[in-house]
């Protein structure tokens, strides 16, 4: 009878080595037994006991093949291939024997045995158990038997060394061990974490469940963590105070408690804070705070002690210094957060501090320019807001000083232009134009060239008048055109432009009608630039020739001249009617023919030069008194006139007595010595100033021209909506209105519009106005 | 430049049904109350006549109550009653003789302070005492003593708060309509002596703004 021979085919799944003999050495080991069918002639089925496995393992198929070359041949018959019928069931403790192996491997792995167990065997065992759904139980011993050790390697730590660094070093060491010991477990039990983990939920990777183990163990062994983390930043903090060290990848001998400071230490102690995954909670925390607190006292230290420029110096080398940390050991994603602590702390608290010890705008320049690296240095201060808020304060501080100085009032527009052009510089080379602080910049400007009403934008008239006349030598068209274009700069940040075009004009057409312009094409270019910026409603009018007001000057002609304007007058009102003529006589002028005994002259004058010359030809002496009945020049007026008649340059009359002053009782003679190189000469009557009432009365006209325009706004609003809210019409009214003005100031005008009857207030709400037609 | 002065049709005097019409008797002793303080040479009760009714009456010609009898028959010019207003305030107030019209004081009085009427006296005070031709405005000395008059009462604090401010400031010299309709309001919906609630952003007159601002500087001092 043959026997069915059931073979146990120790056949291990992945045997790579081809298939390998395992032996079995008692009795009580397992064997893996596949569910193989058998090949068997007759439906029997004997559990072959392990001799006999043994004995026909050696050779396997050959074996039978052998022993059915012993028997004669048989005509073919057909091979049934049967199921096992029953399960071929594991050895007893089978999983507790497995177990065991492996459990003192891990042992010895841990205890740094080099004796342990074949790899392969143990390899075989994680197999098999997983094989025989013990994966779970498997996972859970594992943990367990890891967890021993962890716990025990990380509470041998507690307590030793009170030297720090060997303290890390100890700790590094740990560590590097713990992740080779980890990693050798994990290729034992390869298979379980390629199944078993991978099929169950919530189950962490070999790894993973290694590092979770040492953190938890880390974190109860707090005085360990607490330790390393202290000696880290210990080191890192010596390592800053020796600033002067050469910066290079090789080993910084700075001392520390007289040991060395190594960074590659520092580099794998924080790898491992990365990877337990405490980096930023247990490291990262306390190092920005600590990082904090330095860099606060050595910024008020170096504030104290040394200048700006080198402070900041000092500042980016301390910021260099940082990035690089963060590429040797600091992890990645610390560099954002340390260099704005460190930036916080050396430059933010100190910008205004720094702003302020530059004195004066020159010094400030020379500060940002050295700077090597404008990018970072600039980057820094883009950053921190509190940068540009200084800037911004420190601009207005120092416009507004400009602004305010009543006495120096003469000079302001000129220190603006300067101011601007030098903050345009910084702007342009420290800053690469960044629009931030363009933007910090002008709204800074536009802030401190209002705070003082009206006051810039008369003052900007005024020297464009003095650009713009006659008698500037030595500037160039193109510097004219620069010049205008940068005051232009400074108009757009006024609020007020209609005080700057009463004065404007006024200025303007004085110029025109004097003939005192410089050149007409610089005031075309001028006329063409305001309107650009403001219309063509602002500068119609002077285009049209808008015709100031000057205070009338009274004066009795002489004769002849009575004559010349009567018949001008005539002529005047034939061509338009309805126009009234006024003789402004303070701006006339005149050229008279005189002789004199030296020689016959021309002489450029004004007309009350010329009425007062013109009595000398039926007298040759006057007194100061005669020469007043007879003109009836204003007193003031007269002086002056006597005074560049005879005071002056151009003598073409005697005072006596000689002196620069007209006293009431001087008389005056005509000058026969008089001589002068030209023939025709211009005897320059000294410009009646403008007075400070002209100038109190153009600024008042303004503020009435105002109320006109708010008056026009107000009803022009409610002609159209009827009925409105007081709030909505105070909005309208701000968006309508070009200037400047307070709300209580528009009240004002609304009661007045009440009391005359445009508007009333509603019965029901008294919010609301109607309007009434 | 200004415009037509519209003067608004007198308000309605909704307080009362409309009185039963007066008996002819009525009528005449109506009459004959009014003749005897009349000036007959003007056919009105002029200044003189007003203060001889108030002697009469037992009462200040300075008293409110006199102003407010002046409000009842609607009285155009201050210091004059004409006949027909004379007649429309007394059948009104049922008093025929200075007896009668003694004791209707006190319903007047609260006649007056009744919510709807008190507004419609308070505004019809300031017009009364706008005695010129196309007036619009009271000097501040008279609009001191006409809110102490007419408010003095139920505004104590804010009325002598406001009048020590006009007496004080030098921007108005005189109150307009606008202005002293819009103090009562105040009065009446402003918190004080606190005032939390007012905002000078809505449109109340400036010159209670510039009152406000003064009283919080007080405040503050103090």
């Amino acid at each position: 009878m043959k026997k069915a021979k059931s073979q146990a085919v120790a056949c291990s799944l992945d045997s790579k080595n081809g298939i390998k003999q395992h032996h079995f050495d008692d009795a009580t080991t397992n064997s893996s037994v596949d569910p193989f069918s058998m090949i068997e002639d007759h439906a029997e089925t004997d559990v072959v006991d392990s001799d006999s496995a043994r004995a026909s393992s050696s050779g396997g198929f050959t074996a039978n093949l052998a022993r059915k070359k012993a028997i004669p041949p048989q005509p073919a018959k057909k091979l049934v291939i049967k199921l096992l019928k029953a399960k071929p069931t594991l050895p007893t403790n089978f999983e507790e024997n497995t177990w065991a192996v492996l459990k003192s491997a891990i042992s010895a792995i841990f205890l740094k045995q080099p004796d342990f167990c074949d790899l392969e065997k143990l390899y075989q065992a994680v197999n098999d158990l997983c094989l025989h759904k013990m994966g779970g139980n498997l996972y859970q011993r594992i943990e367990k038997e890891c967890e021993s050790h962890i716990s025990a390697t990380l509470q041998s730590l507690v307590g030793q060394s009170e030297d720090l660094v060997v303290f890390l070093s100890l700790v590094e060491t740990t560590w590097q061990d713990f992740c080779d010991q980890l990693l050798m477990i994990r290729g034992i039990a390869l298979y379980l974490d390629r199944t078993y983990v991978k099929q169950t939920t919530n189950v962490r990777s070999l790894w993973d469940m290694g590092l979770q183990l040492f953190r938890k163990h880390l974190s109860i062994a707090s005085e360990v963590e607490h330790k390393t983390v202290f000696g880290l930043l210990k080191m890192i903090e010596s390592e800053r105070s020796f600033p002067d060290v050469n910066l290079s990848f090789s080993v910084i001998c700075a001392t520390v408690l007289g040991e060395a400071v190594d960074r590659t230490l520092l580099n794998h102690l924080l790898k491992m804070f990365t990877a337990l995954g405490i980096y930023s909670e247990s490291f990262e925390k306390p190092f920005l705070d600590c990082t904090s607190e330095f860099y606060a006292a050595e910024g008020v230290k170096y504030m104290q002690q040394s200048d700006v420029s080198d402070y900041l110096k000092h500042v980016e080398v301390r910021l260099h210094e940082e990035h690089d940390r963060c590429v040797l050991y600091l992890d990645a994603s610390t560099r954002k957060p340390l260099l704005a602590t460190a930036e916080r702390q050396l430059l933010e608290r100190h910008i205004a501090a720094i702003l302020e010890k530059a004195r004066g705008i020159f010094s400030l320049m020379n500060l940002f320019l050295p700077v090597h690296s404008a990018i970072f240095f600039r980057q820094v201060l883009t950053f921190a807001t509190t940068g540009s808020r200084a800037l911004s304060s420190y601009i207005r501080r120092t416009g507004q000083s400009i602004v305010t100085d009543e006495e120096k009032d003469k000079d302001m527009v000129f220190s603006l232009l300067e101011f601007k052009a030098s903050l345009d510089a910084i702007w342009e080379d420290s800053f690469s134009k960044n629009e931030a602080f363009c933007n910090t910049i002008k709204e800074a400007f536009e802030h401190l060239i209002n705070i003082r009403q009206n006051r810039p934008a008369e003052l900007i008239a005024k020297f464009l008048d003095e650009k713009l006349r006659a008698g500037n030598k030595g500037t160039s068209e193109e510097e004219l055109e620069g010049t205008l274009d940068k005051v232009l700069v400074l108009f757009r940040f006024i609020q007020g432009k209609d005080v700057f075009e009463a004065f404007y004009k006024k200025d303007l057409a004085k110029r025109l009608l004097l003939g005192k312009s410089a050149s007409i094409d610089a005031e075309k270019s001028m006329i063409s630039k305001l309107k650009t910026e403001c219309g063509s409603q602002f500068t119609n009018k002077l285009e049209g020739m808008y015709w100031p007001t000057y205070p009338l000057m009274d004066v009795r002609l002489p004769h002849e001249l009575n004559v010349y304007q009567d018949i001008f007058k005539e002529f005047y009102l034939s061509k338009y009617s309805g126009r009234r003529l006024m003789w402004q006589n303070s701006l006339g002028h005149c050229v008279l023919k005189a002789e004199f005994p030296k020689g016959k002259k021309e002489l450029a004058v004004s007309l009350f030069q010329t009425v007062v010359l013109m009595l000398f030809n039926d007298a040759q002496k006057l007194s100061f008194q005669d020469i007043k009945d007879a003109t009836c020049i204003e007193d003031k007026e007269l002086r002056r006139t006597l005074q560049s008649l005879a005071c002056g340059k151009v003598r073409v009359l005697q005072k006596n007595p000689k002196g620069r002053e007209v006293d009431d009782n001087d008389s005056f003679m005509f000058n026969d010595v008089f001589t002068a190189p030209l023939y025709r000469i211009k005897v320059n009557a000294i410009q009646l100033k403008e007075t400070v009432e002209e100038n109190t009365s153009t600024t008042e006209r303004v503020f009435q021209d105002r109320q006109y325009q708010v008056d026009a706004a107000i009803v022009r609003i409610m002609k159209t909506r009827k009925v409105l809210s007081h709030t909505l019409l105070i909005t309208e009214l701000f968006q309508q209105l070009k200037f400047p003005i307070k709300p209580s100031d528009l009240k004002k005008r609304i009661e007045s519009l009440i009391d005359r009857e445009y508007l009333e207030r509603d019965r029901n709400n008294p919010q609301i106005y109607n309007y009434l037609a | 430049m200004p415009r037509a002065s519209k003067r608004k049709s007198d308000p309605v005097r909704s307080s009362e049904p409309a009185p039963k019409r007066a008996t002819a008797k009525e009528v005449e002793r109506i009459d004959n109350f009014f003749a005897s303080y009349a000036n007959t040479s003007i056919g009105m009760i002029d200044p003189e006549g007003v203060e001889k009714l108030c002697s009469d009456l037992r009462v200040e010609h300075t008293d409110v109550r006199i102003l407010m009898l002046a409000w009842k028959m609607n009285a155009k010019k201050q210091g004059y009653f004409t006949q027909d207003e004379w007649r429309t305030g007394l059948k009104s107030l049922h008093a025929d003789t200075l007896k009668k019209l003694k004791k209707e004081l006190p319903e007047l009085e609260k006649e007056v302070a009744k919510q709807n009427n008190f507004e419609d006296f308070y505004c019809y005070s300031f017009r009364y005492c706008l005695t010129e031709d196309k007036q619009k405005s009271l000097d501040i000395e008279s609009v001191c003593m006409l809110l102490d008059l007419v408010l003095g009462r139920q505004f104590p604090l804010q009325v002598d708060s406001f009048v020590e401010y006009l007496k004080i400031q030098k921007e108005y010299k005189v109150i307009n309509m606008d202005q002293w309709t819009n103090f009562f309001r105040f009065c009446q919906e402003i918190e004080f002596p606190d005032l939390q609630n007012y905002d000078a952003c809505q449109a109340w007159p400036l010159i209670l703004d510039n009152f406000v601002d003064w009283l919080r500087e007080k405040l503050t001092a103090a």
